[in-house]
């Protein structure tokens, strides 16, 4: 089994829940492997040139596996317990458990930063959020956190993505389908004007730019130090709060957008993947169906790494903590709202982009940070990037 | 028999020396050739295919990658940054391992330990050398610490500035090969005889006309050494690419050929296309070298 490690997914975690969902289904054995760094994916790829691929992989993007069949589909039926059993299809099928909604990103904030700008209460349209900024710099403090140095340049993307759900994928959750097919490109005006929004922050100095040569550890370090007001991140921060609180508060809102709907993008998927070539697929699909459904491997998951599970019915612990509680009533208010958005560059399957066009996007999204590439010029790369792939 | 060719001298020892040679020589040509040689062969063909890593079908591509990344702006990025990491690199670690290797071509306890002192990045993996560099050079790292405290407002992005990041894993990059080549030197200025120093100094040679005149020629091949394999570091720069920047900051502002390479081999799944530029690059390297040593080694002194 393919498995990685973060400072929320440490080894013993793994460790305690094979041994108990294995206890669950006699007959198989788990040796265990771990990615040496997050990039499961492309560690995935090095395993399967060499014909070792994992037989249950946790977390890998299926795209590219899935077309190659490489990868064991789940049928309807292995998948009636899920919340939302199509998520992450590709063409039509699902080839990784769609376990987990993790929202990417929310606004992270630090409460005594606002208090000290005057900020009394969260922004929930553009201008109010670009009036918060104006106050926090006033205040000596710099808005933004963002991200993206070293290997984790996946860290960049974060505040971009919160722009282009409000401004994209809201009104068109299809926008990712639409270039592919080639109806639409990044010149697109909505998708022009969203990213004008980040180039306008990093031009208006709201954006702490030494951010983007910190590695992904760094980044959450600075802003536990207080380098910046706000930190656009995946909904797995709150659990490491609420495991070790900062010595400030912290609090969360979803992304502004023009008319002050909350908007929340959000991938569905992440789950674990079956090589369509394992030794006993059947029993694989079985320990891979039982990972998610064993209530106390979702717990602890849900615990060390703020995951919602989607498994019908499952309900978090009760004692998780306070930003986690937070984080996840923005997001089932989102759900209710009609206002989660696919992730731009994170989502997968038909209706994300090719796996291979995600590292071009990260990198460009850091020019974006950085103000040596406009709105513009930004687009304009994208389009070029992406018709380099076809 | 007389006259039989069993027992002509010239072709028994011939037949002697080649059954002896490949005793020697196949295990090791054996595996050259599996380990080096096929891999090679095979990179060049997959340059002419469409390969992916995930369709079945792979059908020929005749010129088609090639002719493609002649035409990609990126490419032409990935060889520039390629060229200035591979000419700095050749440069500062050549002209200061000489000058170390100089000062420290001394014999005593304390000039055999600084000779250990200036290899150790060079046993350090290229890995293990970017973390470190990756903590100095962070924004609130050490690097920039210091140049607070001798006045500067703010330290420079050494690794977020799309116009710095190269020069600072060129930077880098020096700072490990730099032993490599005061080793090399110091090998050089011990092999060349006192006895030219001697004659020269009683011809009334000061320091520096000794040096032009009797040290330079006779380090020609440590210099040979040395720049061809500062050649080939450079070319081949990857890891500390991939640790430090990933090939940021932005679109491929330090990415190098090799990085590239992988970046379409590995996470982009196009195998062809990273073969074409990984065959590029096989030819930019020996065209390169083959020139560079060509002209080294006329200049080499041998007594």
């Amino acid at each position: 089994m393919l498995t990685f490690e973060t400072p929320n997914l440490p080894a013993s975690l793994w460790d305690s829940a094979i041994a108990r969902v294995s206890a669950k289904v006699p007959g198989i054995k788990i040796k265990k492997l771990v990615t040496p760094n997050v990039d499961r994916t492309t560690y995935a790829k090095q395993l399967a040139s060499s014909g070792q691929l994992p037989d249950i992989m946790m977390a890998v993007n299926p795209q590219g596996f899935a077309e190659g069949g490489q990868l064991a589909e789940f049928t309807p039926e292995e998948l009636k317990d899920y919340a939302y059993p199509e998520s992450g299809a590709i063409n039509g099928k699902i080839y990784q458990l769609p376990t987990n909604a993790q929202p990417q990103s929310l606004l992270y904030y630090n409460k005594d930063d606002f208090a000290k700008a005057g900020i009394g209460k969260v922004p929930t349209t553009w201008a109010e959020f670009l009036d918060a900024c104006a106050k926090l710099k006033t205040a000596g403090i710099t808005p933004i956190a963002v991200g993206g140095g070293g290997q984790d340049t996946f860290a960049s993307m974060y505040a971009w993505a919160g722009v282009l759900a409000t401004d994209v994928f809201l009104q068109d959750p299809d926008f990712n389908k639409e270039i592919k097919s080639g109806a639409r490109n990044f010149t697109d005006p909505a998708f022009v004007k969203a990213t004008e929004k980040i180039a306008q922050l990093s031009k208006l100095g709201y954006l702490d730019k030494e951010g983007t040569s910190r590695s992904y550890a760094d980044h959450e370090k600075a802003f536990r130090a207080g380098s910046a007001a706000m930190y656009p991140m995946g909904s797995w921060f709150a659990t490491s709060v609420d495991n070790d609180k900062p010595p400030f508060g912290v609090g969360v809102f979803a992304w502004p957008s023009d008319d002050g709907k909350a908007v929340v993008p959000n991938l569905t998927g992440g789950g674990i993947s079956v090589s369509a070539k394992a030794e006993n697929l059947d029993l694989a699909k079985k320990f891979a169906l039982e990972w998610t459904k064993d209530k106390e491997t979702a717990d602890a998951f849900t615990k060390a790494d703020g995951t919602f599970n989607t498994v019908a019915g499952y309900k978090p612990p009760a004692d998780m903590g306070p930003l986690f509680q937070e984080t996840l009533a923005v997001y089932d208010k989102a759900v209710k709202d009609g206002t989660v958005t696919p992730a731009f560059s994170i989502e997968q399957g038909d209706n994300g982009l090719p796996a291979e066009f995600t590292v071009p996007i990260q990198q460009i999204a850091v020019e974006l940070l950085d103000g040596t590439s406009d709105a513009a010029t930004v687009a304009k790369k994208l389009n070029d990037e992406y018709a380099a792939l076809q | 028999m007389p006259g039989s060719p069993r027992h002509h001298p010239l072709q028994g020892g011939w037949l002697r020396r080649a059954r002896e040679f490949s005793g020697f020589a196949l295990p090791g040509l054996f595996l050259y050739g599996v380990l080096v040689l096929v891999p090679i062969v095979w990179t060049i063909v997959l340059g002419f295919t469409d390969r992916t890593r995930f369709e079945p079908q792979t059908g020929w591509a005749g010129l088609g990658q090639f002719s493609r990344l002649f035409q990609d702006d990126q490419f032409w990025l990935v060889l520039k940054n390629t060229f200035v990491v591979t000419l700095i690199v050749v440069i500062v670690p050549n002209v200061l391992g000489l000058g170390i290797a100089l000062l420290l071509n001394r014999e005593s306890l304390l000039y055999r330990l600084l000779r250990s002192v200036f290899f150790t990045p060079v046993i350090l993996s290229g890995i293990v050398v970017s973390v470190i560099w990756q903590s100095l050079l962070r924004p609130d790292g050490v690097l920039n610490a210091i140049l607070v405290d001798l006045g500067v407002d703010s330290g420079p992005r050494w690794l977020s500035d799309p116009d710095l990041a190269l020069y600072s894993i060129s930077g880098i990059l020096c700072w490990q090969m730099l032993g490599f080549c005061v080793v090399v030197y110091i090998a050089g200025l011990n092999s060349v005889p006192k006895e030219l120093h001697e004659a020269a100094l009683m011809d009334g040679a000061g320091p520096l006309r000794r040096f032009r005149s009797v040290t330079w020629p006779m380090i020609a091949a440590s210099v040979t050494i040395n720049t061809v394999m500062l050649l080939i570091s450079g070319f081949k720069v990857y890891e500390h690419i991939l640790v430090l920047t990933n090939g940021g900051p932005g679109r491929n502002a330090t990415a190098s050929i090799a990085f590239d390479v992988i970046e379409k081999g590995v996470r982009g799944d196009r195998i062809g296309a990273a073969a074409a530029e990984a065959t590029i690059m096989l030819a930019i390297i020996v065209a390169i070298t083959g020139v560079v040593l060509r002209l080294l080694q006329r200049r080499e002194v041998h007594v």
